[in-house]
């Protein structure tokens, strides 16, 4: 909602709301999105798709194909799953060469954004 | 005019219930038209679908399917028992899931229904990529190099893309909208991709078949709307430019182009009513051309209405939707009286639910407070209000925004503006990244070709600064929220006839 704010001499307006633990606020021509529950236990950040030792869901949606298997060496931008999401395909490629530890999801899933997939050997080869 | 047919004109009918085979905001802009010409409507949804502006809209709605489209949206039987059970006269298909679908065509017509479309046969002939290639071929029209032969298996495939000679875009048989298109920059990942084509036209369009055709790299993507009318006479509505795409998905367009003189114009236009006409058309369509160092090719026929149709509507101030209507009702006849001219400049921008600071992943969610500010020459086409949800089932496109001014450089300014003063919470939006392309010198001087976005905006947005100032409106405009939230609370469960309660449904 539109809310009237002091700051200093002058009002300044803004929109807001609050939806899901977040702000959402809108100052001139941006939009900015703050979380509200920061502190206490680590959220997972979901908004990275790959972390070094993991790969997690960038998106909710689901998996149509995996290309790799546990103990599988895998390289650099090779492809490791396809994702489904609004209709069109996602191909989530590997970060770095290195090697998969387990496969977390099968062909079919659903899964839900953020949701961890695959994961590799802590250290490299 | 030298195609009159011989049978006589079927007699006008008038059609009292229409049932819409679609969703989102397309389903709403068939709502509009049919409240206007005082046409009862029945949406044929999805049962996810009920939290959706076309919900509450329509006259009368019915559940015909689980939300996967292969139950509800492309299930043909269940759209064709739905609209028999709820009474309706005719089917609008609006434009994806059925639209350009024959066998749903001919599945209405056995039924008794009338499918707001070309005939089952101009979709054949047209629709299918690799037929419609044939007819323009016969009839002498420039085509692009490629494969579209039968033989559909990926090793035969992966050769071919060898003779054409890289690069080489796959593309569905059936499709359109860039679902089911790969491009193919070296013979290693061939294979892969063509599978992944493969499959996303097999879960779009209920066909893998695909095609190859070469791929040009400075191309302009133009098209032109036609419309055949219940007689069989076709004209065209002139054209319209989309070379603003990402991985083959138009993003902004715009009637009409700024990069074809009056003379090729000329001859873009007589190509497309000749394929057309060649197709027996009725009723809207589309043909698309690639143009490229003053010469154009076709690229395809769309056999249905088109998502960026307002632009065309906003310059020559027609009802596209209206006028497939009435030709439905074998009413709608062109008039060599009106002679049609474009005026001044209309471009089209479509807010995809997506992250643009995570390279457009999509997003999905519960929408909060939005707000399109409206004005004169601006027009708002969306299907999902405050409260609804943005599901991952479905295409990620959850509005447009329309302007018209008096020239193009008015109306890209007009449309930076109208985005800037958007507003949508809930789930992220492209906003930001439309924005920074309608900027780009390139779309200003109206340069940019069908790899304008890949060579200028590959990498995802920075993320906008956040000021001292922004965090102090943060911490303030929490303060009152949360202070309003609590006195809300009481005086809402007091039922009071506050007139700002309602803004609160859905939180």
């Amino acid at each position: 909602m539109k809310l009237k704010i002091r700051d200093g001499q002058m009002d300044k307006t803004v929109e807001a709301q609050i939806l899901n633990g977040q702000l959402w606020l809108k100052h001139k021509d941006d939009t900015f999105v703050f979380d509200l529950n920061e502190g206490g236990s680590q959220r997972r950040k979901k908004s990275a798709g790959k972390k070094d030792s993991e790969i997690v869901a960038p998106m909710p949606g689901k998996i149509t194909k995996i290309f790799v298997q546990a103990d599988q060496e895998v390289k650099k931008s090779q492809a490791l799953i396809v994702m489904e999401a609004m209709k069109m395909e996602y191909t989530l490629k590997s970060d770095l060469d290195t090697k998969v530890q387990s496969l977390k999801c099968k062909v079919g899933d659903q899964v839900s954004l953020g949701q961890l997939l695959i994961e590799f050997y802590k250290e490299n080869k | 005019m030298s195609n009159i047919h011989s049978s006589s004109t079927p007699l006008n009918r008038r059609f009292t219930r229409i049932a819409i085979a679609n969703r989102g905001e397309v389903a709403v802009r068939i709502i509009k038209a049919c409240e206007e010409m005082g046409i009862e409507t029945v949406l044929l949804h999805s049962d996810v679908d009920i939290n959706s502006r076309a919900y509450r809209m329509a006259t009368k709605t019915m559940c015909i399917g689980g939300a996967p489209t292969a139950e509800s949206y492309l299930n043909i039987e269940a759209n064709i028992q739905g609209a028999l059970a709820s009474g309706a006269q005719a089917i609008h298909p609006g434009f994806g899931f059925l639209s350009e679908n024959a066998d749903f065509a001919e599945a209405c017509e056995k039924a008794g229904l009338v499918f707001i479309g070309p005939s089952a046969r101009s979709i054949r002939e047209l629709g299918d990529k690799m037929n419609c290639k044939s007819l323009a071929q016969k009839a002498g029209l420039p085509l692009i190099p490629g494969y579209q032969g039968d033989l559909q298996d990926v090793d035969h495939l992966v050769k071919q893309c060898e003779i054409i000679g890289l690069p080489v875009i796959v593309k569905a048989a059936a499709g359109g909208g860039g679902r089911g298109m790969k491009l193919i920059n070296s013979l290693e990942e061939a294979k892969e991709l063509i599978e992944s084509a493969q499959r996303e036209a097999a879960s779009a369009f209920g066909s893998p078949k695909v095609f190859l055709e070469k791929y040009l790299g400075r191309a302009k993507h133009v098209e032109f709307q036609i419309f055949g009318d219940s007689t069989g006479q076709v004209l065209h509505f002139f054209d319209r430019e989309c070379s603003v795409q990402r991985r083959h998905q138009k993003i902004i367009e715009e009637a009409i182009s700024p990069s074809i003189s009056e003379e090729m114009r000329k001859q873009m236009g007589e190509a497309a009513i000749a394929i057309a006409e060649l197709g027996h058309y009725k009723g809207a369509g589309t043909v698309e051309f690639l143009v490229q160092d003053g010469k154009f090719y076709l690229l395809e026929v769309n056999t249905r209405l088109q998502v960026e149709h307002p632009v065309t509507e906003m310059v020559l101030g027609v009802d596209l939707v209206k006028a497939q209507i009435l030709t439905a009702q074998n009413q709608y006849v062109h008039d060599p009286k009106v002679i049609r001219i474009p005026k001044g400049h209309s471009i089209e921008c479509r807010v995809y639910a997506e992250n643009p600071y995570l390279g457009g992943v999509p997003s999905t969610g519960k929408l909060g407070h939005v707000h399109w500010p409206e004005g004169p020459g601006r027009r708002f086409e969306y299907g999902f209000e405050e409260g609804d949800t943005i599901t991952a089932y479905y295409d990620p496109m959850i509005a447009k925004v329309i302007v018209w001014d008096e020239s193009r450089s008015r109306a890209i300014e007009k449309m930076i503006r109208v985005l800037k003063d958007s507003v949508v919470f809930g789930v992220h939006t492209n906003i930001p990244y439309l924005i920074e392309i309608l900027s780009h010198p390139e779309f200003i001087n109206g340069t940019m070709t069908t790899r304008f976005i890949e060579t200028h905006f590959a990498e995802p947005l920075k993320t906008k600064e956040v000021t001292s100032e922004i965090l102090s409106l943060k911490e303030q405009a929490l303060k009152q929220l949360r202070r309003q939230d609590s006195t809300m609370t009481v005086s809402t469960m007091g039922a009071t006839a506050n007139p700002f309660s309602s803004y609160w449904r859905g939180m």
